[in-house]
């Protein structure tokens, strides 16, 4: 009996706890799909419920921020950012997986700490560089740093991955003559593939997510990304609720989207190189 | 093996090919030579940018000259300008840009002192881009910041007038709180924090003068002043206290509150009027006494490095002249800074503005024209100011540390 | 005896790696462009910062004045305000309680959803919303500390309302000093407890089942079987939660420049905050470098213990 009831009650609390998380999103997509004046007082008072999708197209082409613009810019940077550093790091993880050299632990241990590191620390340097590489206000000069950033935890993560793969493989294919490269290319990474899904998945949604560094880097209109034009739209812009709250909407469905669809690689990434197992 | 090796050889061929034919063909089309045209600047995009079309139409079509029109944000200008004027470039043949921008970069800026006629203008308007005595910028037209704006059909109703002292200001403030459904008298906006600042630099000018004002601006008045204080302490911090004054609460709503009567006056720009269900229905009134009032217009420069000086100099004379300017004031939304515009060209509500104007003085906005940290600063501190009006005086001491 | 020597080599320590390549130019190519990438965009920076952090606004070298200057400005602790009026308290401190108010609430919560969303038909759906929150970009987030604490149509006000909490019900939180912290603090709470909440899930499913069975056998209560088994076997986790969420809590940016912007009367601000705007507003370097410098020392402790634990992995 006793097993009956908790079990009862931790169904409820689940519930309770699903509703009340829940509660923030749905109130954003709520407000994204009714008019201003419905929601003035509430959304939750349905007397009068007109939903609409006026405020998604007002977002996609507001006259000063357009988002839609903002989102084209965000999955162009955030593809070519994902691509790029996973294919480095891959090949640094390797490295660091296979191979032994001076100065191998310490090289590791500082990429490592990297990680940690809080964006402020280069963030004026960074911004000098881009001026003086002429990469100011570019796609190019925002997905070099987000490259970079995103490689300390890349190599982390992949290079653990690395030592679990039987090494007997790579062995056979070096008796077979492969060059180190080869045997990378053709029988490592194929058979990394769930851990590439992962670092990938994550990586896309960290650039897509990140404010931070595109506040340094971009400030054309045409070359803001889509986090970027949503904060602008409630702070210079002065954008009613309606419509920013479709903006909201149409910006953070993106990375839940791919989490919804990668979601045992999402998972696995974020803790699989934290914890054992 | 051999066919892999095979196939990737030509793909690298035929890449190789492509490539060629690509900038062989870029090389040899050269495009026609265009015809002679202007290139104009300005911030404006969207509905703003519609509105200023007409404009630029009516110089074609009088001078024959074409303009083309590109949209730059200021803030965007200042960071690409610099490099360009460097390099001997510029991407225009006549910009729009903040005036202090302007009195900073005049190296780079052709001198319109023969163009410009600062009697043309309301007093005040031309210094703002006026170095040793040369003019490098030209006024176009502006939003001002005039006053308290209501809703005429709400003072009919309640019986309400425009006050014409301070007495009878407090007064209505106080038969306005009475009013049944009466959230606060003056509804508070907050945007970034400009609209606090707004109304904050309203009382300033009104119950400290223009030189105070401009004082406070150069640094050599501090905010913890005496007169300064005075003006806090019994003018703008008792109506804090009595909560005459709403909660800064979100811009748009506001708005929303204003107009349905929970607030009865709203102290906004003039671009107001382009916000609201019923523009006739708009009334506005200045603090009793002011004489001076925000007014930024828009200035216009002409880089040094423009291929067509002539031509640019006369599409400058005729945007900041009174044609110009009329045909933009007509559209709604604007006021004139060329004192040579007629009263009836503007719309019944801009006329309202421009009445207010006639014989006032025109100044810069405070916050924007120091920027920095004091402007967010400022802001800050004057959303604490609204939060805590007791505290005014920590306030002031927070804003002179960071003042110039 | 192929398997013999394979066995060995396994044997064999970790970081040695595995003697697979003895051509001592091929681990170069393969490190190459991630090094160079890192020197160039991250170590090389963040030795710049330090260096400026040393140097005055007019680029002579001063030292640790800096250092000394930042610290006792009231914009990084306000000893006259904390802690018994309301904030602002100074940037540290306000770091400091996001560390107090935010572990706790997130370890604990992620623990609790753990436990009960073990056995539960469905718990997968839940935990994927209450995953929701560390997929969004936190922009998002701070916009949703904006609106759900809104007095107008904050959903959060109406629930105060209900309780009875007038005068929290009847304000919105991020105009005011005296909650603004709390706000984003709570929205962090929001974003946040689905990592702790994983975390703790995959340290549950890994402990065997035999230990319980083991301790039923003995009698134990479902209560001792927590305390005794539980508990200490997710040590682990929870150092790896409590570490992360630390290291987030530090570097926070993105939810306050949108929730308050630091603000009002810098009731909020944080220190990623503060150096932002005297890099980016006040064009004040040197300040800045320290700011960041000192950010970036707090974050060393976790930054090392992950290291220690990333290399010692097998």
């Amino acid at each position: 009996m006793k097993g009956k009831v908790s079990t009862v009650v931790a169904h409820v609390v689940a519930l309770l706890i699903g509703v009340v998380w829940i509660l923030p999103v749905v109130s954003i997509f709520m407000v994204a799909i009714r008019p201003i004046r419905e929601i003035l007082h509430g959304w939750w008072n349905f007397k009068e419920f007109h939903p609409t999708l006026k405020n998604f197209v007002e977002a996609l082409n507001h006259p000063t921020t357009p988002l839609g613009r903002g989102l084209l810019n965000s999955f162009i940077i955030a593809s070519l950012a994902m691509i790029t550093p996973v294919f480095i790091a891959a090949l640094a993880a390797y490295a660091f997986a296979r191979f032994s050299f001076p100065i191998k632990t310490y090289l590791f241990l500082t990429i490592i700490i990297m990680m940690a590191m809080p964006q402020q620390m280069v963030a004026i340097p960074l911004f000098q560089i881009m001026i003086k590489l002429g990469l100011i206000n570019t796609y190019l000069g925002l997905i070099l740093v987000h490259t970079a950033w995103g490689l300390p935890w890349i190599i982390l993560f992949l290079r653990n991955f690395f030592l679990t793969l039987p090494i007997e493989v790579e062995e056979a294919a070096r008796v077979d003559g492969a060059s180190d490269f080869q045997i990378f290319l053709r029988i490592v990474l194929p058979m990394s593939l769930p851990a590439l899904l992962s670092v990938t998945a994550l990586q896309f949604t960290w650039v897509w997510n990140d404010f931070f560094l595109a506040l340094l880097i971009v400030y054309s209109p045409d070359k803001l990304v889509a986090t970027q034009r949503i904060v602008w739209m409630k702070g210079k812009y002065h954008t009613p609720w309606d419509t920013l709250c479709a903006g909201a909407t149409l910006v953070m469905i993106v990375p839940v989207i791919i989490y919804a669809v990668f979601q045992k690689y999402y998972v696995k990434g974020m803790v699989g190189w934290v914890i054992k197992g | 093996m051999a066919a892999a090796g095979e196939a990737k050889t030509l793909i690298i061929v035929v890449g190789i090919v492509c490539l060629l034919i690509g900038f062989g063909a870029g090389w040899m089309v050269k495009p026609a030579p265009a015809p002679m045209k202007l290139v104009v600047i300005g911030p404006w995009s969207g509905a703003e940018m519609e509105s200023f079309m007409p404009v630029l139409g009516a110089f074609a079509v009088e001078k024959g000259i074409m303009v083309e029109y590109r949209t730059y944000r200021a803030e965007d200008l200042a960071t690409i300008l610099p490099a360009q004027f460097k390099a001997g470039k510029a991407p225009a043949d006549v910009i729009f840009m903040w005036a202090w921008w302007i009195r900073n970069n005049t190296e780079h800026i052709l001198d319109i002192s023969d163009i410009i006629d600062s009697a043309d203008f309301m007093p005040g308007i031309v210094d703002q881009v006026t170095v040793d005595g040369k003019v490098y910028g030209a006024p176009y037209t502006g939003k001002v910041k005039p006053g308290f704006w209501y809703r005429i059909s709400f003072f009919e109703e309640h019986n309400l007038k425009v006050p014409t002292t301070w007495e009878e200001f407090t007064t209505l403030l106080e038969n306005i709180s009475a009013i049944d459904g009466i959230v606060a008298p003056i509804a508070s906006g907050d945007g970034v924090g400009w609209p606090l600042s707004d109304v904050t630099e309203h009382f300033i000018l009104t119950f400290g003068g223009t030189d105070l004002f401009e004082g406070l601006i150069n640094g050599s008045v501090s905010w913890t002043s005496d007169e300064v204080k005075a003006i806090f302490k019994d003018k703008l911090v008792p109506l804090l206290k009595k909560e005459y004054f709403s909660e800064p609460d979100d811009w748009t709503l506001i708005l929303e509150n204003w107009w349905e009567g929970k607030h009865a006056l709203y102290f906004m720009g003039s671009w107001i009027t382009g916000m609201v269900d019923d523009p006739t229905d708009l009334g506005v009134f200045s603090l009793p006494g002011a004489k001076a009032f925000v007014f930024c217009p828009d200035f216009m420069f002409i880089p040094k490095y423009t291929k067509h000086p002539t031509e640019a100099k006369e599409l400058v004379k005729f945007l900041s002249g009174a044609e110009g300017q009329t045909i933009q004031v007509r559209q709604g939304g604007h006021i004139a800074t060329n004192l040579n515009v007629e009263l009836s060209a503007y719309p019944e509500v801009d006329k309202k503005v421009a009445q207010l104007l006639q014989g006032a003085t025109a100044v810069t906005d405070l916050d924007d024209t120091i920027g920095g940290e004091f402007q967010t600063t400022f802001w800050d501190q004057l959303k604490y100011l609204w939060a805590h009006p007791d505290e005014w005086e920590t306030v002031l001491a927070k804003i002179e540390e960071k003042a110039p | 005896m192929g398997n013999c020597i394979s066995e060995d080599r396994r044997k064999s320590t970790l970081m040695a790696g595995d003697e697979m390549s003895q051509k001592n130019t091929t681990p170069l190519f393969f490190l190459a462009p991630a090094v160079i990438l890192i020197i160039v965009f991250v170590i090389y920076p963040i030795v710049q910062t330090l260096w400026l952090s040393f140097l005055s606004p007019k680029g002579e070298f001063v030292g640790l004045r800096n250092y000394a200057q930042i610290l006792r400005s009231k914009e990084i602790i306000n000893s006259d305000r904390f802690p018994f009026e309301c904030p602002p308290w100074g940037a540290l401190i306000h770091n400091a309680v996001w560390i107090a108010i935010h572990l706790p609430l997130t370890v604990f919560l992620g623990l609790f959803f753990a436990i009960i969303l073990k056995d539960v038909k469905g718990a997968s759906i839940i935990k994927s919303i209450v995953f929701l929150g560390m997929v969004m970009p936190m922009v998002v987030g701070g916009l949703m500390a904006k609106f759900l604490f809104d007095k107008d149509i904050g959903i959060v006000n109406v629930v105060l309302r209900f309780i009875g909490l007038h005068s929290l019900a009847d304000i919105s939180w991020t105009y005011h000093p005296e909650t603004a912290l709390l706000a984003t603090i709570l929205i962090g709470v929001w974003m946040w407890t689905g990592f702790s909440m994983i975390v703790y899930s995959a340290a549950l499913a890994a402990i065997p089942r035999e230990y319980y069975e083991a301790a039923e056998i003995d009698g134990a209560s479902s209560f001792r079987k927590f305390i005794h088994i539980t508990l200490p076997l997710l040590k682990p986790a929870t150092l790896v939660v409590v570490v992360m969420t630390v290291l987030w809590e530090l570097k926070i940016f993105d939810i306050v420049y949108v929730a308050t912007g630091g603000g009002p009367g810098e009731a909020s601000m944080v220190l990623a905050i503060l150096m932002y705007i005297k890099a980016f507003v006040a064009f004040n370097f040197s300040e800045a470098a320290v700011l960041a410098t000192l950010l970036t020392l707090l974050t060393l402790p976790p930054a090392i213990w992950i290291a220690k634990t990333a290399v010692g992995r097998k």
